[in-house]
């Protein structure tokens, strides 16, 4: 399940420009059907939520297109869309730690 | 028998029977109640949650033959430290109040009049559905604002809103605690716990809490104050409990304590008081705080809030020797004045310099617990933005809560663009909102209103459709995590079966969703939804042992420090304490606190300021058979100096004029208030006549009230209002 937990995004939002503003609301969703599922504490995947990184910091995250270490690209494993994954992207930079609107677990 | 019968006589008796008896009520309560735990061999004891305030304390129905007996408190929440207050054990009066709504209603008669006809549900959905859909037919979703106050229930609610399209859902806290919120955030990325168990040195302005009851804050204040002695330094314009129990009571100038703060910055700085290593550690921006309290001296602040400039120099000193155990404490009604955000960073700040983060009788970082979750559907975000615009005039309020004063005068000039439908759950704006003849012209400009609410509130009194919601303790509820020193996770579950034509929340939003066709978004039941919520809380049998114990909380010692690492990250842009802030500074407002005095009442008027008792707190409280006992009309409390000048009596009624309406309120002539305040409880003189207690009983403080708010997170501020004061 490691796989499964640690490809929260699909590498299709890649093709997506950074910068187009997905929905935050569909993003707080998804990235708690999807990533949730290991990134808890306990879980493989260690606990991780908007506040894990700041915003710049998730920009350079998504930009760099890797994951589980750089092992694999982002969204292995699973079946989020290109904008599904740029709603994941959106929720994660408006809450990071340093925003405006930090938020926690996401709820 | 063996259960000891709680009637009305035994709850006054064991309650307290004064609102200076408050502090006492709770002891009192608590050992009646201790003993009173033995019940008839039939009872059932049922545990669950208090919903009559948003303590959320853990309570124990004792059932008999179908009936609520009585409520006790469960002695395994460390929250609400084996508590009910008077108005938690009032909630069975909730449940058989003659007054309540009996089955949904739809309105005959005009707006206002009262006349009522019984529908089925259907009815009432179908009625409804149609309203609604008519209005975003001809205005699109953002024509329709949803208005709600904090409970379990309430997000429900706010989910209906966001899939019926609606940008506009407005929530309570700027008209409670958002200035409060927005200070601590901003400045340590979080809203800390204060530690009053373990404090020895703590100042309060106007923070009643003897009175306004906050859990576990008013028990460890007391226990405090009477057992370990701390010394409790108290500011407000009344003569409050607390005052009464404080070592120090100064009675402010209203509006000042911000000076009063920052000349005690000044002193600690100054006389190089503060905790040098913490600030150098873990803060940001003390050169600038420096540089910046230098013109604020002690002498300076007396002349700003009348108390001495001596006793200031000694109380910054005394303050800052307790240092890590001494605080300055945040309050929670945070809607008093158009500088209030200000005021409490200035208190963030103090508390920050003396190092008093994360430690023992300090400010604390709230531990949480985990939760699981039922994942819905998510809808399309909605493509209007807010009628409030508060991102443009308020770009670091909570954008998700709206700030709810601006909104209505933005719905009363009908710009940016016209609202027409207004649903509401479970909240009184008519009360909760100032200058209710503005409120009401908003109610009058409205194409279609309904409201779901246990009571017929003044706001459903004006209702074309009103859904009657069954009482907590006749209702399961989503399970809520409550963070803290010492986290606990709550559960509300049903107690006895609804005894009126009522509904949960839940299923009122889903007959309303399933017209509306929006039922994707809202296709479980409670059950399973809880289900999905217990999944993840760290406890064994996490199912069996909520529905057993209505609660589970992390024991043991609490744990302080967890921040205290060179490398922790605090959640703002800095990743420090923002003693100095950027961010308010890139938008406009002042990056340190700046006093500007505010406005003083001229030498005809005097200043209405608010505050609540122990066992009143909303609105709908005053209705409350057995509370209503503790007082049955509000008064406003004047000073004897002015009186005599205006040649008012104690006891007789007067004439309360502001520039947007007047009441008739009896005058309780007293010392206990400054000669240029009067003050007067809230939750009286309704109009609806299905609040049969207090219907044209007293005065409603939101007559009077003018609209006024804070600058930064758009809080309301209630204590700007001046009034004339004659004989009726
Ligand atoms: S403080 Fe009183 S009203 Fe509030 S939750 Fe506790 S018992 Fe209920």
């Amino acid at each position: 399940m490691r796989n499964t937990l640690l490809s929260l995004l699909a590498l299709a939002a890649l093709a997506a420009p950074l910068s187009a503003q997905g929905s935050e609301l569909k993003g707080k969703f998804f990235f708690k059907k999807t990533c949730k599922t290991c990134h808890t504490a306990g879980k493989p995947g260690k606990e991780v939520t908007p506040l894990t990184k700041t915003q710049a910091q998730w920009k350079a995250y998504f930009a760099a297109n890797k994951h589980n270490k750089g092992k694999e690209k982002l969204g292995t494993g699973t079946d989020l869309k290109p904008e599904q994954m740029k709603d994941v992207m959106t929720f994660l930079i408006q809450h990071a730690s340093d925003s405006p609107q930090p938020m926690t677990c996401g709820g | 028998m063996g259960t000891i019968r709680m009637d009305r006589r035994l709850f006054l008796k064991t309650a307290g029977a004064t609102a200076g008896a408050v502090a006492a009520t709770q002891v009192g309560c608590f050992k009646y109640f201790k003993k009173g735990r033995s019940t008839a061999a039939d009872a059932k004891e049922i545990p669950t949650t208090c919903e009559l305030c948003p303590n959320k304390c853990s309570a124990i129905a004792v059932v008999e033959g179908g009936f609520i007996r009585k409520l006790n408190p469960n002695p395994e929440n460390p929250k609400s430290r084996d508590m009910l207050c008077a108005r938690g054990n009032a909630a069975v009066m909730q449940v058989y109040d003659p007054d309540r709504i009996k089955q949904p209603m739809i309105r005959v008669g005009a707006r206002g009049e009262g006349k009522w006809k019984p529908v089925s549900w259907d009815e009432a959905f179908d009625y409804t559905a149609k309203k609604l859909a008519e209005i975003k037919q001809k205005y699109g979703p953002e024509g329709t604002l949803w208005s709600s106050t904090e409970g379990f229930q309430e997000k429900f609610f706010v989910n209906l809103g966001q899939a019926f399209g609606s940008p506009n859902i407005v929530r309570h806290p700027t008209l409670c605690l958002a200035s409060v919120n927005l200070a601590y955030g901003t400045t340590f990325g979080t809203v800390p716990s204060f530690d009053m168990l373990n404090s020895k040195y703590v100042i309060m302005s106007g923070a009643n809490r003897f009175e306004s009851i906050i859990t576990p804050d008013t028990m460890d204040l007391i226990g405090s104050v009477m057992e370990r002695k701390a010394k409790l330094v108290y500011l407000d314009p009344r003569f409050t409990v607390t005052a009464a129990k404080a070592d120090e009571w100064y009675p402010i100038k209203p509006g000042s304590d911000l000076a009063f703060i920052l000349a005690m910055l000044n002193v600690i700085i100054a006389e190089k008081r503060y905790h040098k290593d913490f600030v150098d550690t873990y803060t940001l921006g003390f050169d600038q705080l420096a540089e910046h309290v230098k013109q604020y001296t002690p002498e300076w602040a007396e002349k700003e809030t009348e108390i001495p400039a001596k006793d200031i120099i000694r109380i910054a000193r005394e303050f800052a020797d307790a240092g890590t155990r001494a605080l300055y404490y945040s309050g929670r009604r945070s809607s008093w004045y158009e500088n209030d955000f200000q005021m409490r960073r200035a208190q963030a700040i103090l508390n920050t310099i003396v190092g008093n983060w994360d430690q023992m009788g300090g400010m604390v970082p709230n531990a949480s617990l985990p939760k699981g979750e039922f994942l819905f559907m998510p809808w399309d975000d909605p493509k209007a933005s807010r009628v409030d615009e508060v991102k443009t005039n308020f770009p670091l309020a909570a954008a998700s809560d709206g700030v709810y004063l601006k909104l209505r005068e933005n719905v009363l000039s009908g710009k940016p663009y016209p609202i027409k439908g207004w649903m509401v759950y479970k909240q009184d704006p008519m009360n909760a909102l100032p200058d209710q003849g503005k409120t009401l012209k908003m109610i009058e400009d409205m194409d279609f209103i309904g409201v779901i609410d246990l009571q017929m509130s003044d706001m459903a009194w004006y209702a074309d459709v009103v859904f009657p919601e069954s009482a907590y303790l006749e209702r399961t509820d989503p399970v809520e995590v409550m963070p803290g020193i010492w986290p606990a996770v709550v559960y509300r579950q049903q107690v006895v079966k609804p005894i009126h034509d009522t509904k949960p929340n839940l299923e009122i939003v889903q007959g309303l969703a399933k017209r509306l066709g929006l039922s994707d978004y809202f296709d479980y039941t409670i059950d399973q939804w809880v289900e999905a919520e217990f999944k993840d809380l760290p406890i064994p049998m996490a199912a069996e042992h909520m529905k057993k114990h209505g609660v589970w909380a992390a024991t043991g010692e609490a744990h302080y420090g967890k921040t205290l690492t060179p490398d922790h990250r605090f959640v703002t842009k800095s990743g420090k304490i923002e003693i100095f802030s950027e961010r308010l500074q890139e938008n406009g407002y002042d990056p340190l606190p700046v006093y500007n005095q505010i406005a003083q009442p001229p030498a005809d008027r005097f200043r209405l300021i608010l505050g609540r008792v122990g066992y009143f707190t909303h609105a709908n409280q005053s209705n409350n058979v057995w509370l209503h006992e503790f007082m049955p009309e509000n008064d406003l409390w004047i000073n004897p100096a002015p009186a005599a000048r205006l040649g008012i009596k104690n006891g007789e009624y007067v004439n309360v004029a502001s520039s947007v309406g007047s009441v008739r309120i009896k005058a309780r002539v007293t010392e206990e208030i400054r000669p240029d305040c009067v003050f007067m409880l809230h939750g009286f003189g309704k109009k609806s006549k299905m609040q049969s207690l207090v219907y044209n009983v007293g005065a409603s403080d939101a007559v009077i009230l003018e609209t006024a708010w804070d600058k930064v997170s758009g809080n309301a501020a209630f204590h700007g209002t001046f009034v004339k004061v004659s004989n009726a």
